[in-house]
């Protein structure tokens, strides 16, 4: 397989040029990606498009002979420019913006790859190490950067082979398909992670306590299901809550009753837990007999929880400053590959945000527009399941625990 | 125009050109004058370069550049054959108070022979003599929309051979001479299409001259007549049988010198 890239440019939408260039291309049995394409507004301004060319090397040779007919012509391939940060936490001008997918930079006429695919970051060109995607707030002054288009090219997605539940699906949110069945897929597809040496990744919001799923969830920590955990004040606050006091915002999990003055109850435990400094503290003197946070301490299973604005308390875990959650999340995303998130907006969103193209991802929510909200990101593999996320865990933990 | 002092089928560079076949010099010098006799009673004002010797096909002034305004855009022509016809062209031009604007030198492009104003928009040929990457040049030096159209038929080799603009709606097309989506670009681009069909195509009825509402052509068969007539034209027969000889006819012979492309219309 090799790829190119030609560039094409004039009144190209109006000529049918494009139709024909990527008409041609699908024609000749290869694929096409468009990497840019910039159109004239006003009707004498001209458009250009950028299109990398994919296919076997005998076919994208007079392939690309017959696109030169048309005006489109081969982009030399030239390697990334860089520029020097001017300032920490300033990226140069005219920076390169990833995306999710597998990303290589061409260096001295070389390809290379680039360490952590993470999207809506810079590229950081290192003397002693591979190159490096970097969020703005964590480039230096002095950092080399990549710039522009020139020597970046991106890995698309591959379609999923065999069964499994993208193909499964007819289409990516399932509101109305046989729940059962979708969470064994998803119970086998974490047992194939686990077995491949891979990790599981959790982000719950508080609902999957309300709903009372702690338990099933901690049963699934217990039994080394889940490798890491991301989620926020609410969710382990009522956790722990739970545990503690057997209500979750106040209700009775059991009987599902508010109590009087229920409305107390998890500002006493986060004050509990701010005495002892931590909730493994917490879990080691006694305080917290059980849950999802306690199973975590005791399995080493590692969270980070990220704060927001309207946490009460907060536990002393939760990493208040956001841009410092969101790099204790990025140092646990390497090796994950397989993503549930839970009943979550919030932190599904971030999440998803620093995660690889290629992590499977299961969105479980109630709600309809935030399951399609969340699979919806564009080329990475993601399976929406609108459904209780209680329902979901209590399926789940009998599949892989039972 | 340029009259044919020196025109004859000296090389082949298209398939209509065999140079056993010899041309009538009287004749030709005949015919041209008759042509331009024609033109200007139709009401054209006509101006003379003079030929070149050794460039026979230098009479073929449509293919000598783009004309915009007071700008004039030389070609570069596929085959060097006809290369050495461009330093005449510039000169003239020069000399007539035009500024000279050049296409970069990778690329090909053939003049009025190869792109033609209708409405707001640049028509352009490409694939025998001109290239699709010139146009974007093209587009950028005189500000006019280019649209590109790939010419299908080896022996329909210019654009000026497959279209006639007749005015602001109207025009003569050989939709055999372009490919499936050049054909749509001009049902597109032309409200009401004159259709000609395979044997008037290759007669060239669409490479003719037109002057307000006279319409001048090497040939015209009834059908096609009538509908002109019909649309108020008049028909003006002009017999360029020497010069198709090397693939042209009357349209070939002229250059339109009052063209302005660009946002405010091609007039």
């Amino acid at each position: 397989m090799a790829t190119e890239v030609v560039e094409v440019e004039g009144h190209i939408i109006d000529s049918l040029i494009l139709a024909k260039v990527l008409d041609a291309i699908l024609d000749a049995g290869a694929e096409y990606r468009i990497v840019d394409v910039e159109i004239g507004r006003a009707s004498t301004d001209t458009s250009r498009a950028r299109i990398e060319v994919q296919g076997p090397e005998d076919v994208l040779a007079t392939l690309i002979t017959e696109l030169q007919l048309h005006g489109a012509n081969r982009v030399e391939d030239a390697d990334a420019r860089l520029e020097q940060s001017e300032l920490d936490g300033v990226l140069p001008e005219g920076f390169y913006s990833t995306t999710n997918l597998a990303t290589q930079v061409r260096l001295a006429g070389h390809w290379t790859d680039v360490e952590n695919p993470e999207m809506d970051c810079a590229i950081v060109v290192r003397d002693d190490g591979p190159a490096r995607t970097a969020p703005m707030h964590r480039v230096r002054a002095g950092d080399k950067v990549v710039v522009g288009l020139d020597g970046v090219r991106v890995q698309p997605m591959e379609r999923p082979r065999g069964a499994n539940p993208f193909e499964f699906m007819a289409s990516e949110v399932s509101s109305e398909k046989p729940k059962e069945l979708l969470v064994g897929e998803v119970a086998e597809r974490i047992r194939l992670a686990k077995d491949a040496g891979r990790k599981v990744l959790a982000v719950c919001g508080p609902a999957v306590i309300h709903t009372g799923a702690g338990p099933d969830l901690a049963r699934l920590v217990r039994g080394g299901w889940v490798d890491v955990l991301f989620a926020g004040n609410g969710f382990a606050t009522h956790d722990i809550e739970s545990n503690v006091l057997g209500t979750s915002l106040g209700v009775l999990l059991k009987e599902g009753r508010p109590v009087e003055h229920g409305h107390f109850n998890h500002l006493r435990v986060i004050n509990e837990v701010r005495r002892r400094g931590s909730i493994a503290a917490a879990v080691e003197d006694g305080y917290i007999p059980g849950g999802v946070m306690y199973e975590c301490v005791q399995r080493d299973v590692p969270f980070v929880l990220g704060g927001s604005v309207r946490d009460d308390g907060p536990l002393p875990d939760v990493y208040s400053d956001v841009v410092e959650a969101a790099d204790a999340m990025r140092a646990f995303v390497p090796g994950v590959r397989v993503a549930l998130m839970l009943a979550s907006t919030l932190h599904a969103i971030a999440t998803g945000n620093l995660l690889p193209a290629g992590v499977e991802t299961f969105v479980v929510d109630i709600n309809q527009a935030v399951v399609t909200k969340l699979a919806d990101r564009g080329s990475h593999q993601a399976l929406g399941i609108v459904t209780d996320a209680g329902l979901f865990l209590a399926i789940l933990a009998d599949q892989l625990c039972n | 125009m340029c009259p044919p002092e020196h025109f004859g089928v000296l090389y082949e560079i298209n398939p209509w050109m065999h140079r056993e076949v010899l041309v009538d010099a009287d004749r030709a010098r005949e015919q041209w004058a008759n042509l331009k006799a024609t033109l200007e009673q139709a009401g054209a004002e006509i101006e003379v370069l003079e030929a070149a010797p050794d460039q026979p096909d230098i009479v073929f002034t449509a293919n000598a550049g783009i004309v915009n305004g007071r700008q004039f855009v030389p070609s570069r022509f596929m085959h060097p054959e006809r290369e050495g016809e461009v330093p005449f062209d510039v000169a003239w031009f020069e000399q007539h108070g035009f500024t000279v604007d050049r296409l970069p030198d990778h690329v090909h492009h053939e003049g009025a022979g190869d792109a033609l104003p209708f409405g707001n928009v640049l028509l352009s040929g490409y694939r025998f003599r001109s290239d699709a990457a010139s146009h974007a040049y093209l587009s950028r030096l005189t500000g006019a929309a280019v649209r590109s159209v790939e010419l299908a038929d080896e022996r329909l080799y210019h654009l000026d051979l497959t279209f006639c603009p007749l005015d602001g709606r109207r025009a003569i097309v050989a939709p055999d001479g372009w490919d499936r989506y050049g054909r749509r670009v001009v049902e597109a681009l032309v409200p009401e299409l004159l259709v000609l069909d395979g044997d008037d195509a290759l007669a060239f009825c669409a490479n003719s001259v037109v002057v307000g509402s006279n319409v001048i052509m090497p040939s015209c068969p009834p059908t096609v007549g009538r509908q002109l007539e019909a649309w108020g034209f008049d028909v003006a027969v002009c017999d360029v049988s020497e010069f198709l000889k090397a693939g042209g006819a009357c349209r070939c012979l002229t250059l339109a010198l009052d063209v302005t492309l660009g946002p405010q219309g091609a007039r």
